[in-house]
């Protein structure tokens, strides 16, 4: 009798050794945010156009934010596009340069250095550049394309669109490429990165893994590619009325377009818990759940800033609307998702030749439950009091919800150790 | 309302596999791969020894893939120890919420 016999088309997933760098490096970066904060809570008095700030927003945005969801995306690639990654040392490559090329940027932007930003604005670019071929090359090599696989290339060539736009910035701090002063563009660059990256891939890759966790039996594809449309049209439209200078008016129009696609996200998001076949929703989840009703708040921020402040006030509103969404949905939707990835890879990785040799772990036993339901606790209480103060632009309630922030980070930071290094018996 | 249907040509082979294959888990929901709906026939071939097991995952990019199919292979090995064990993997047709079992959905919460 020969041995047993597989067939079947089992797609592979990416290699752990591909995804496990950006996790650590993310969640390093999530605790320095937290420490950066908590030395610098007098920003809250302070215009978001500010060294300190600038160094913060980018730790926040690029080394937290960026390098986490590079790495699920990596991981996520298969799920999403039906197809395999294709190539893991062009992986490597991107971690490579956007982990040497981030720091260097914030050190730039800390101390304003313009050679700093230069160097690592490039080093960046070159990492993204990278990653954008890589998830092309992978799309095109799979047999289908779906929406979900769309909202994926579709949020990198936005990802380089933003670093691009950015390193033009930096530049032109030195020599004048652009038209007017590099902060004319801030909005546009920090747009480029917050609807066309960061919202096109978290609800993609959302709208895909929540109703899997539930394992809901809802699905809209329809709606989804309504969502891509008023999202991409949003950022589109709100580009080309920036550069022409249009009235405050006018940007109602990219607003209200973003708003209805985030409503439709959360409608979507409610509908699949709704009919739901797992009834019970874990604790990451449930973090997932109020990161989505989070995005609404920046749509808000901005609503009042547009209907009821004068010009001269919106900046603090602008730190509000920045906070809601680099420490807001942002960082809630990684927490979560963090523990619903991060888990089944190492566990993959311990005990994928261990079939049936003996008791294995759940991977949801391979980290601390109640140090995650401590740290969100805490992060959700610090975001709320930070939010306070920007509002009353009270520097010791930063730090007080600062502190809260930074232990919530710790405990992530654990989590994530405790992990990565899991070892099978 | 769904109870396990798992197509075979050996009813009481099948039961004696299905005995082992409850102890296999998909990890992440919880569930064995029998009230999941995973397993979709179980053919025994007297003459050949042999077993054919057509099977599938929740999703054809399941991070959990290699792992599921591995064990049940064990599990059938464990079964019938002197038969050769053939796994096939299908998607056609893919599975649905309305493969799980009456059993697997009472534990999922139903």
């Amino acid at each position: 009798m020969s041995g047993p016999i597989f067939s079947g088309n089992l797609q592979q997933t990416t290699n752990y050794r591909v995804v496990l760098p950006f996790y650590i490096y993310g969640a390093v970066s999530f605790l320095i945010a937290c420490v950066l904060l908590l030395f610098n809570t007098d920003l809250v008095h302070l215009h978001y156009y500010s060294p300190h700030t600038l160094a913060i927003v980018h730790t926040m945005a690029l080394a937290w934010g960026t390098m986490i969801i590079l790495g699920a995306s990596h991981q996520l690639l298969p799920v999403l596009i039906e197809g395999k990654l294709d190539n893991d040392n062009i992986a490597y490559a991107t971690f490579a340069f956007t982990a040497i090329g981030i720091p260097v940027l914030i050190v730039g932007f800390f101390n304003f250095n313009y050679n700093l930003l230069e160097i690592g604005a490039t080093l960046v670019n070159a990492g993204v550049l990278l990653y954008l071929i890589n998830v092309f090359r992978s799309s095109f090599k799979s047999n289908t394309r779906g929406v979900h696989a769309w909202y994926m290339m579709t949020a990198s060539i936005w990802l380089f669109s933003t670093t691009f736009f950015g390193l033009l910035l930096v530049f032109n701090f030195s020599y004048p490429l652009l038209p007017e002063g590099s902060v004319h563009y801030l909005s546009i660059h920090a747009h480029l990165g917050i609807i066309g990256w960061f919202l096109m891939l978290v609800i993609g890759v959302g709208t895909r893994l929540i109703p899997m966790f539930f394992i809901s039996k809802y699905t809209n594809e329809k709606v989804l590619w309504v969502i891509y449309w008023l999202i991409n049209s949003s950022l589109i439209s709100f580009i080309l009325i920036r550069l022409l200078n249009s009235d405050t008016i006018a940007y109602y129009f990219p607003l209200i377009l973003a708003l209805s696609g985030v409503v439709l996200f959360v409608r979507h998001i409610i509908k699949a818990h709704a009919v739901r076949i797992r009834r019970k929703v874990d604790e990451q989840m449930k973090t997932s759940i109020i990161s989505v009703f989070q995005m609404l708040l920046p749509i808000v921020a901005l609503l009042i800033a547009l209907l009821f402040l004068p010009i001269d006030r919106n900046a603090n509103l602008g730190l509000i609307y920045g906070f809601c969404v680099f420490f807001g949905w942002i960082t809630a939707i990684i927490l979560g998702m963090t523990f619903k990835t991060l888990p089944f890879i190492v566990w993959n990785r311990e005990y994928h030749k261990k079939a049936r040799s003996g008791k294995t772990p759940a991977p949801k036993e391979l980290f601390n439950e109640k140090a995650y339901n401590t740290m969100l606790i805490l992060y959700l209480a610090g975001f709320v009091t930070f939010i306070v103060a920007l509002s009353i632009k009270n520097s010791l309630t930063a730090q007080i919800a600062t502190v809260a922030l930074l232990i919530a980070a710790c405990l992530y930071v654990y989590n994530v150790g405790l992990t990565i290094f899991h070892k099978a018996n | 309302m769904s109870v396990v249907c798992v197509m075979t040509n050996d009813s009481d082979r099948c039961d004696f596999a299905l005995v082992g294959l409850y102890e296999v888990y998909d990890p992440e929901v919880g569930l064995n791969v029998v009230d999941l709906g995973l397993i979709y026939q179980l053919d025994f071939d007297e003459d050949a020894k042999k077993v054919h097991c057509l099977m599938t995952l929740t999703t054809q990019f399941c991070p959990m893939g290699d792992q599921i199919t591995g064990d049940v292979t064990a599990s059938l090995t464990e079964a019938f120890p002197d038969w050769q064990i053939a796994v096939e993997l299908t998607f056609e047709p893919a599975w649905d919420y309305t493969k799980i079992s009456d059993v697997g959905r009472e534990f999922l919460g139903q």
